[in-house]
């Protein structure tokens, strides 16, 4: 880091700062998108008011049946008993007793609807509204928010997400630039962004040196797209490594951490949600937070009341949170998954794959609470009001942020895509939005 | 630019090789279509698939005519004078693979001749098209081939699933056997390393997790499957049988671990059957789960009639056993002992080992698929239950088999289904390649012709594949014997359009990044004298234990003693199984605070921070979930991670302590380097750059002894050199 050091000391501080943003703007895996100011004029696209965006994401399929649209009494609503949330005729399920006590700051969507029981399609389908397709890799909201708006800040990612498995779409076509930055375990933040404690930074700037040089003819023989890309990854870990934006993904560093921890959960979801909100307050747009666990093929009684009480229990502590930092209002929160379970229990007294009918919920960020838009039938099995599919509720995500749901970005081969999915539009053939946002929703 | 004319010719000129028979004698032919045909048998030409024979007429004439399109009979009297060699093989795939490139290559030519008069492109078009085809053109031209330093660590890489070691990697570059590259390759082909990496080949396709289900508290082990797995490879079972063995298998995953295949997606049954089909049939039929295939010809009923192949198996089977008040039973005697955590009364460990013994993959004769309720198609009516029956490849009759998806089995890995096979050889040949002959290699098309690379090549690999009885290590034997695999890597990246289109042919292997697991291995082998001698093992352990007569354990000590038996199933292990085997604990193989053992005998999936997850390894929730893509994350494991800090750079790491400084030849310490990490030799400027380290001064910090300083140097040098982009990719 010796070369980068003496770069910087010969700067006056005006410039050091340019530079400074610059390089890192570039090392956590962002482009050299213009920055969008405070002052900026993007919400007339959208409409939307929200400035930053939770995404709670809840791998392998979140029983609608037992969290957000309980059918307590009918003979596919199973163990699962309701609770009051203080509107009359909505209840939750008694796992999720906080929000219950929280509904007037939240929104359920009861009607969501896909068509793919798959996890990986559906997953996928839910992440860019699109359905996988073998010659190209679409973009997921965090990196779509980052091209449409511009960069949020200077020196942080636009997008990060925590606990994410391998198959994260991540920025797709967007290239690499755009990537969501990782986070596996919240407690350890960046993994491995400090020197170790036995290197000292002479004789990291005398390995850095020798590696080019024992490299040197390798990369030069073969300049393929994927070696470049590595190199790029190693300048730009490096510029990283000097900046002081790492302090940002220290989770103890979070004042009056146990506490939080306590209100949180001392659990995975309950420490992503934690690291979110830091991250957030820090000036970072998109968090997708991931946890797992929901594929309830079987004994689902015995795992749900841990598994839905650790998410109540994230998302009402980071509400409150949100709303003692006077964020609540500039970030929404949205809870997803790639479908439902199936109302009626198996042999194994557990629930199948149900895509046709399931439960997201929105929260913060211009969302008009008190709500639960959309119904499933009484058993829980089809859509019965205000259908909602995935293009749907990603534009109703676009639209909180204020993204143009209508902008067309065309990929290297030349392929129009849109932040919501895309359609032609039979009268003027133009390529438009397929994807609405839930009015209703925005009060 | 490289002569193609040049290459074709010499090639040409080596492939022309006639076996030519001592037997001379007029008989009679006939083909395949039934004409007949008066002539002396001279010699063949060629092998496998594309094998000629040469006949003499009466009036004196030679005529070539394909093997494959005689008689049956015909075939039979031919076989034994056709080569069937890896070497003859491998020529063959050489010569279709030239063929290819040079039709591609005058195709491309020609277009580039008559742009310039193309009156519907722009200038700019034809411009940036002209770009094109010149590009292409360059990857229609073989690439040069290999160093020595370079095939040894691709072969290695390819078929160990790791770099040579050091000794390893002197010893070939040392030999002067004209046949040490055949040579090497049978070699590594029988070696543990294979079934280790091959094993992580096949865990990603199957979804192989230590916790075979996520229900009944994980406590399903996946620990027999894994170990017969790798016997399969090891044993190189024809794939055919092994997969016919994962779809037939009755009983429990610990007595017969081929019926973990079905285990693993209970409760699933139609998602099993898509995975089947992606695995085995390289074919996405998921959407026709819900709805008639929008591309292919594969309605929603055709799922449903193969789903009811598999309509009739059960997971779990009643016992007459109760489980439930042996659990209270045992737990009593815990608790009157006073072994129970405070405030229960119930062991709920022995509650989920107990909940585990009566997975029983069985045939029931009910048939549990029916159409959905929601079935809207004229076709059928919503819950009707459906015939089993196939959409595509041979009729199957039901009768003839035991069970219906022993007739699916059956079905599957026919020579008559016209996707099995080809399926098989197409991964393999990505496994060599880094690219496959049909992309994306779930999605192989109803017709192959013009939807593969190279579509005669792709049907020389599946009759070569059937001839050889589906023997996966036969299959690799030729694969690397051929100069398409012993080429150089090529420089330039293929386009996914270029993919797309079947346009990329081959004239070397992609420069592949390495796999999550290859790098993995790799640190393994740099760290350890005996890279591939530990393994974890516990399928004897595991069958013993659940075949355990559990009413029989009556005392503390015995119910204890059986918990804690089963807490240590798939504990590592080194050296063969039996009395010898040592168990180790947690820290087996723990080196610099890591557990330094192959990725194969590692717990499956890793923590998502673990090196291996950083670096793509799959969590094998989904089929091939693995990546090779680089980020941020990675590139700060190798800055400032603890294996390239603490595990290879220490005084006491192995490649320092026992290679730089060991005994042995007193070879220079910087080259004993630079053939253990690249498996090559430093150039003369990376030789001076390392020396000059060995000479540095002290960093300022507290003075050092001049061999403290020189072997800080050399671990420099270590981290220098597994920091470069040349370590990560497959050259």
């Amino acid at each position: 880091m010796k070369y980068l050091k003496e770069n910087l000391n010969k700067l006056d501080e005006l410039s050091r700062r340019q530079f400074v943003a610059r390089t890192a703007k570039t090392a956590l895996g962002v482009s050299i998108l213009p920055v969008a100011g405070a002052s900026s004029k993007v919400l007339a696209a959208g409409g939307g008011t929200a400035e930053h965006c939770i995404f709670f994401y809840m791998n392998g399929g979140m029983t609608h049946m037992d969290t957000f649209d309980p059918k307590p009494g009918t003979e596919t609503g199973g163990k699962t008993n309701g609770i009051p949330t203080g509107v009359p005729g909505v209840e939750l399920s008694e796992f999720m007793p906080q929000l219950a006590k929280r509904f007037k700051d939240i929104a359920v969507i009861r009607s969501m609807t896909q068509k793919t029981g798959d996890h990986r399609g559906g997953s996928y389908w839910m992440h860019t509204s699109y359905q996988p397709r073998a010659t190209i890799i679409h973009p997921t909201m965090g990196p779509w928010a980052a091209r449409l708006l511009g960069k949020k800040h200077e020196t942080l990612p636009d997008s990060v997400v925590i606990g994410g498995g391998g198959n994260h779409p991540g920025s797709g076509f967007f290239g690499p630039s755009l990537s969501p930055l990782p986070i596996g375990d919240p407690d350890r933040g960046v993994q491995n962004s400090d020197l170790p404690d036995n290197v000292s930074e002479k004789q990291f700037d005398r390995r850095y040196k020798l590696m080019n040089t024992f490299d040197e003819t390798f990369r030069s023989e073969f300049k393929t797209d994927e070696v470049s890309a590595y190199t790029q990854f190693y300048d730009e870990t490096l510029k990283l490594m000097s900046s002081d934006d790492l302090e940002t993904f220290k989770l103890t560093n979070e004042p009056n951490y146990e506490q939080k921890v306590a209100s949180y959960g001392d659990t995975r979801v309950g420490k992503g949600a934690m690291l979110a909100k830091r991250l957030v307050s820090s000036g970072i747009r998109f968090v997708e937070v991931q946890a797992g666990g929901w594929d309830m093929h079987q004994d689902l009684w015995n795992a749900i009341p841990e598994r839905a009480g650790s998410l109540d229990m994230a998302l009402a502590a980071l509400i409150d949170d949100l709303k003692a930092e006077g964020l609540f209002e500039k970030t929404l929160i949205v809870l997803g998954t790639e479908f439902g379970r199936t109302p009626k229990i198996n042999a194994n007294g557990g629930r199948d794959h149900h895509p046709r009918a399931f439960s997201t919920m929105f929260a913060g960020g211009g969302i008009a609470g008190g709500q639960a838009y959309g119904k499933s039938d009484k058993l829980g099995i089809a859509v019965e009001e205000d259908p909602v599919d995935p293009r749907d509720f990603n534009a109703t995500i676009a639209h909180a942020l204020g993204m143009d749901l209508n902008k067309v970005v065309y990929s290297s081969s030349g392929r129009p895509f849109l932040v919501a999915g895309h359609k032609q539009d039979r009268a003027t053939g133009k390529v438009v939005s397929e994807g609405k946002p839930i009015a209703r929703l925005f009060g | 630019m490289k002569l193609l004319h040049q290459h074709l010719l010499t090639a040409v000129g080596v492939l022309t090789v006639f076996a030519v028979s001592a037997r001379a004698e007029m008989r009679e032919w006939t083909s395949s279509d039934g004409k007949k045909l008066e002539a002396e048998f001279v010699g063949t030409e060629g092998a496998g698939a594309s094998a000629m024979v040469k006949l003499k007429l009466a009036n004196g004439t030679t005529v070539n005519y394909p093997v494959a399109k005689l008689s049956a009979d015909d075939r039979v009297f031919v076989k034994s004078s056709l080569p069937d060699d890896p070497a003859a093989l491998a020529s063959e795939i050489d010569k279709l693979v030239l063929n290819k490139m040079k039709e591609s290559y005058y195709g491309l030519r020609d277009e580039l001749a008559s742009l310039a008069q193309d009156q519907n492109l722009s200038n700019a078009d034809k411009a940036k098209r002209k770009a094109e085809i010149e590009r292409e053109m360059k990857m229609c031209v073989p690439n040069k081939m290999t160093s020595d330093s370079q095939f040894m660590r691709r072969i290695y890489l390819d078929i160990a699933g790791r770099i040579p070691t050091y000794a390893e990697a002197s010893r070939f570059l040392e030999s002067r056997s004209p046949d040490k590259r055949a040579d090497l390759i049978n070699e590594l082909l029988d070696t543990e390393a294979f079934a280790m990496r091959m094993f992580n080949f096949f865990s990603d396709l199957l979804r192989v997790r230590d916790r075979l289900v996520m229900g009944g508290g994980g406590q399903l082990k996946a620990i027999s499957y894994m170990e017969y797995i790798k016997q399969s490879i090891k044993d190189d079972k024809p794939f055919d049988k092994f997969v016919r063995e994962l779809l037939t298998a009755e009983g429990t995953v610990w007595d017969n671990p081929a019926s973990a295949y079905m285990v693993t997606d209970q409760g699933m049954r139609l998602c099993n059957l898509s995975n089947t089909f992606t695995v085995f049939l390289g074919t996405e039929i998921t959407c026709a789960q819900c709805h008639d295939h929008p591309f292919e010809q594969v309605k929603q009923i055709d799922f449903y009639r193969m789903a009811s192949f598999m309509g009739e198996y059960e997971t779990n089977k009643r016992s007459n056993l109760n489980y439930r008040a042996e659990v209270e039973r045992m737990s009593k005697v815990l608790l009157d002992a006073g072994k129970l955590r405070p405030n229960t009364v119930f062991d709920n460990q022995l509650n989920l080992i107990l909940g585990t013994m009566r997975t029983n993959v069985n045939d029931t004769g009910n048939q549990r698929v029916a159409l959905p309720h929601d079935y809207k198609y004229d076709n059928g009516e919503p819950n009707q239950k459906v015939r089993p029956a196939a959409y595509f490849g041979d009729t199957v009759n039901l009768e003839k088999h035991a069970t219906p998806r022993a007739a699916f089995a059956e079905w599957l890995t026919s020579p008559g289904n016209p996707r099995f096979t080809v399926n098989l050889v197409n991964r393999l040949w990505k496994l060599a390649f880094g690219l496959g002959q049909i992309e994306p290699v779930d999605n192989i098309p109803g017709h192959l012709d013009g939807q593969a690379q190279n579509y005669e090549l792709l049907k020389f690999l599946e009759q070569m594949m059937v001839d050889q009885n589906y023997s996966i290590k036969d299959f690799f034997r030729v694969v690397c014997n051929t100069n398409t695999y012993q080429q150089k890597a090529e420089e330039l990246s293929p386009t996914l359009t270029q993919i797309d289109s079947g346009a990329y042919h081959f004239p070397g292997p992609i420069l592949r990044r390495m796999s999550a697991e290859q790098i993995w291995d790799s640190m393994v082998t740099l760290t350890t004298a005996n890279p591939d001698g530990m393994v974890r093992r516990g399928a004897e352990k595991y069958r013993e234990l659940m075949n355990t007569d559990i009413t029989t354990l009556k005392t503390v000590e015995q119910i204890e003693s059986f918990k804690m038996q089963f807490r240590q199933i798939g504990s590592l292990s080194s050296g063969e199984g039996g009395d010898s085997m040592m168990m180790m604990g947690r820290d087996a193989g723990r080196i610099g605070g890591e557990q330094m053992v192959r990725a194969s005998e590692m717990p499956v999936p890793m923590p998502p921070g673990h090196f291996l997850r950083m670096f793509g390894q799959s969590d094998k929730t989904l089929i091939e979930n693995q990546t090779t893509h680089g980020s941020t994350p990675q590139v700060m494991a190798l800055l400032n991670g603890s294996i390239t800090n603490k595990v290879l750079t220490s005084p006491d790491a192995y490649l320092i302590k026992e290679i730089a400084y060991g005994d042995g030849k007193k070879g220079d310490k910087i080259d004993k380097i630079f053939l253990s990490v690249l498996g090559r030799y430093p150039y003369p400027h990376e030789k001076r750059a390392a020396a000059s380290g060995l000479r540095a001064r002290n960093d300022g910090d507290e003075p050092r002894s001049d061999e403290e300083k020189e072997i800080a140097a050399i671990g420099d040098v270590i981290w220098a050199l597994v920091n470069t982009r040349e370590f990560l990719f497959i050259q």
